[in-house]
């Protein structure tokens, strides 16, 4: 057995890879592209719920068992997806090939999300967008919580374990493929905002003018950014479904999907990837510390000290945009050719001229 | 008289309409969306609650003291954060997301209160019933009265101030064009911490009447703060009437109009009803992108002609004056 402190780090690391995800997606969005995002929550739901309906339906119409609206039935559901994943971990092949596809299939129902968003955002203006976006959330929440035959409304639905053959070390495997899922989904964003595709965002984003200018397609570029932007958040809610073995509409609050992402990117530096991973990391330690000390801290205070994360958050993202608007490590200028041949350049330039003042 | 739904109705949407009003007033005063109207409006809520629970009588006497905190709340707020971020020229997003910031602090401490409030009095802040205080005129509940009569009357004078007042008229033009209402030397922080100071007592009354109809809690106005936008936006956000008018059409649509659907379709529809002022605002924008004080009322009702004849009259008045 491993000690607890162990448990510890693996799950600060698991929430940090998750957190990271859905914040480096949005900073793709808002950073990058300046478009006023306040519905992250909708594509980390569409992922949640798409993983959470369809996939375990699937498996359970090819073992034979029930699978129409009373899968997601709490009094069926348990066995159900019981016997299914015992089958699953008979099956090894079948277990990876249900992950893989069902993290697709969250990407695919993510974009397919984006693509709706995408029609507002290009007729509204700043803070009407950032609003719809919002209540757009509320609404999908809302649905999910109240509609039993989706994800079984108020009582969590168990989802399928594609890990089970694993089982004595589950936790530690599951918790290390989320983390290079995400290191993976790092790479993924920092490629992409780095190739002249992430450049063009930046210029919609700081002149929009000037990209009409350059013959750029302000709506085709917008609604590109959200349907990748809303594809990795969705694999993100996947992950963390699959990771928590149920899905619970009502634990996919604007709060936690959509205002904590913010600030931990508004305390990294909008705009810069690495400064978002940073921001994550330290919010989360700080949170998950809050969390840890509660009942140390409990008798000194009179009231309960989880209340103070709110606090913390709060302060953090006033204190951030009076004296560190652009974070702790803010965005950096984009070269387009690489620093090396900048410099080499400029060395030719200075021999040139040498040469001509002997001359 | 009314079904008691109606009366519900009309009280939760009055209390709306102030809500509305309030978000959109600071919103056109100082383009900051503002977020923390959800726990000024719970802190509303809670004035009344701790007044009626440690020193007795009607909630209705609090109600003066739950506007008077609730402009604190704002002026502090344009004092320490908007304020500074307004005069650096941010933008509409970094205003949002201070509020934002604002919002959560006020939320933490509303809830270590209601904590506090547990283990020194033994009262239960997690269900607040302050309806069970209400009385009754004339056979209705007198917050359906009171909550009516007052949004009518605060909108008035509000109206009152804004167009035959000096300030009220300096802070019309400031709201037009700020740079030129500073150089004809109107002083625009003074409208500014004005609008925070109106629209958080007003999301504060607001808070504290809704209270009178909904089981109140630490998060009332987290639950409710969507429906308050949706409000707002249905509005227009560039006009108080025009959030008054909103307030009211989507706090009627989901009491009355909801109630009327669920004897229509069955009342499997009614666990839906938060869902409703969202799609009313959802079809509101993609017709009018700009709510309903967007819509060219004057024109559709073909009084725009004899608005712009008189119009042009008094300029044409004007502009002979000059000239000699």
């Amino acid at each position: 057995m491993m000690p607890p402190f162990v448990y510890l780090i693996i799950h600060i690391m698991v929430e940090f890879s998750i957190f990271m995800i859905v914040t480096l997606s949005l900073n793709l969005e808002v950073g990058h592209t300046g478009i006023p995002q306040f519905g992250r929550v909708i594509a980390v739901i569409a992922g949640a719920f798409a993983v959470g309906a369809i996939p375990g339906r699937i498996l359970a119409y090819m073992m034979g068992l029930p699978y129409g609206a009373e899968y997601a039935i709490y009094k069926y559901n348990y066995w159900v997806v019981d016997e299914i994943s015992n089958k699953l971990a008979a099956n090894v092949p079948l277990s990876i090939t249900y992950f893989i596809l069902s993290l697709l299939l969250a990407a695919v129902c993510g974009a397919a999300v984006g693509w709706l968003t995408s029609r507002p955002a290009i007729r509204l203006r700043e803070a009407y967008l950032g609003i719809s976006l919002l209540a757009f959330g509320d609404v999908l929440m809302w649905i999910g919580y109240n509609y039993e035959p989706l994800v079984g409304g108020s009582t969590a639905t168990a989802v399928p374990d594609p890990f089970r053959w694993i089982w004595k070390y589950r936790f530690t495997v599951v918790s290390f493929v989320i983390v290079v899922i995400a290191f993976m989904m790092l790479l993924i964003v920092e490629r992409l905002t780095k190739s002249p595709f992430g450049r063009t965002l930046k210029m919609l984003r700081d002149n929009e003018l000037a990209a009409t200018v350059f013959g750029k397609d302000i709506v085709k570029i917008r609604t590109r950014s959200l349907v990748i932007g809303s594809s990795i958040a969705a694999v993100a809610g996947a992950l963390y479904v699959i990771y928590s073995g149920t899905c619970n509409a009502a634990a996919f609050t604007r709060l936690t999907w959509t205002f904590w992402p913010w600030a931990y990117m508004m305390l990294g530096g909008v705009g810069s990837n690495i400064g978002v991973v940073i921001g994550v990391l330290i919010f989360i330690i700080i949170r998950k510390l809050i969390v840890l000390y509660r009942f140390e801290l409990a008798p000194y205070l009179p009231f309960d000290p989880i209340w103070l994360e709110y606090t913390l958050a709060g302060l953090a993202i006033i204190l951030i945009v009076l004296f560190r608007p652009y974070g702790l490590l803010p965005e950096k200028p984009e070269p387009t050719i690489p620093p090396e041949r900048i410099r080499e350049l400029l060395e030719e330039i200075r021999k040139e001229e040498e040469t001509e003042v002997q001359e | 008289m009314f079904p008691p739904v109606v009366a519900d109705g009309i009280a939760y949407a009055s209390a709306m309409a102030l809500l509305a009003c309030g978000i959109t007033l600071i919103y056109m005063c100082t383009r900051t969306f503002n977020f923390a109207h959800a726990s000024m409006a719970t802190w509303g809520l809670f004035i009344v609650y701790t007044g009626v629970e440690l020193y007795g009588g009607s909630p209705y006497y609090y109600f003066p003291f739950a506007f008077l905190f609730g402009g604190l709340l704002g002026a502090i707020c344009y004092i320490w954060i908007n304020g500074p971020l307004l005069r650096r020229r941010a933008s509409e997003v970094t205003l949002m997301m201070s509020t934002l910031g604002y919002e959560l602090i006020l939320l933490s401490a509303l809830q270590m209160y209601s904590d506090y409030l547990t283990l020194k009095f033994k009262l239960y802040p997690g269900l607040i019933t302050l309806g069970t205080y209400d009385f009754r005129i004339f056979g209705i509940k007198a917050i359906t009265v009171v909550s009516f009569v007052s949004a009518v009357g605060i909108l008035t004078a509000l109206h009152l101030f804004l167009v035959r007042t000096k300030f009220g008229i300096a802070i019309r033009a400031t709201v037009e064009n700020p740079p030129l209402a500073n150089i004809i030397g109107i002083n625009s922080e003074k409208v500014y911490i004005t609008s925070w100071i109106l629209g958080g007592g007003l999301a504060s009354l607001g808070g504290a009447m809704i209270s009178l109809v909904l089981t109140g809690s630490p998060v009332m106005g987290w639950t409710i703060i969507v429906t308050m936008f949706a409000a707002s936006i249905l509005g227009g956000l560039y006009s108080i009437y025009g959030g008054t008018l909103g307030g009211y059409l989507v706090g009627l649509a989901e009491y009355v109009g909801m109630s009327i659907l669920a004897a229509l379709v069955g009342p499997w529809i009614l666990t839906y009803r938060p869902v409703v002022p969202l799609i009313i605002m959802c079809v509101a924008l993609l017709v009018f992108p700009r709510g309903l004080a967007g819509i060219p009322w004057g024109s559709l009702l073909k009084l725009g002609r004899i608005f712009k004849g008189i119009r042009n009259k008094g300029s044409e008045g004007r502009g002979r004056v000059a000239k000699t």
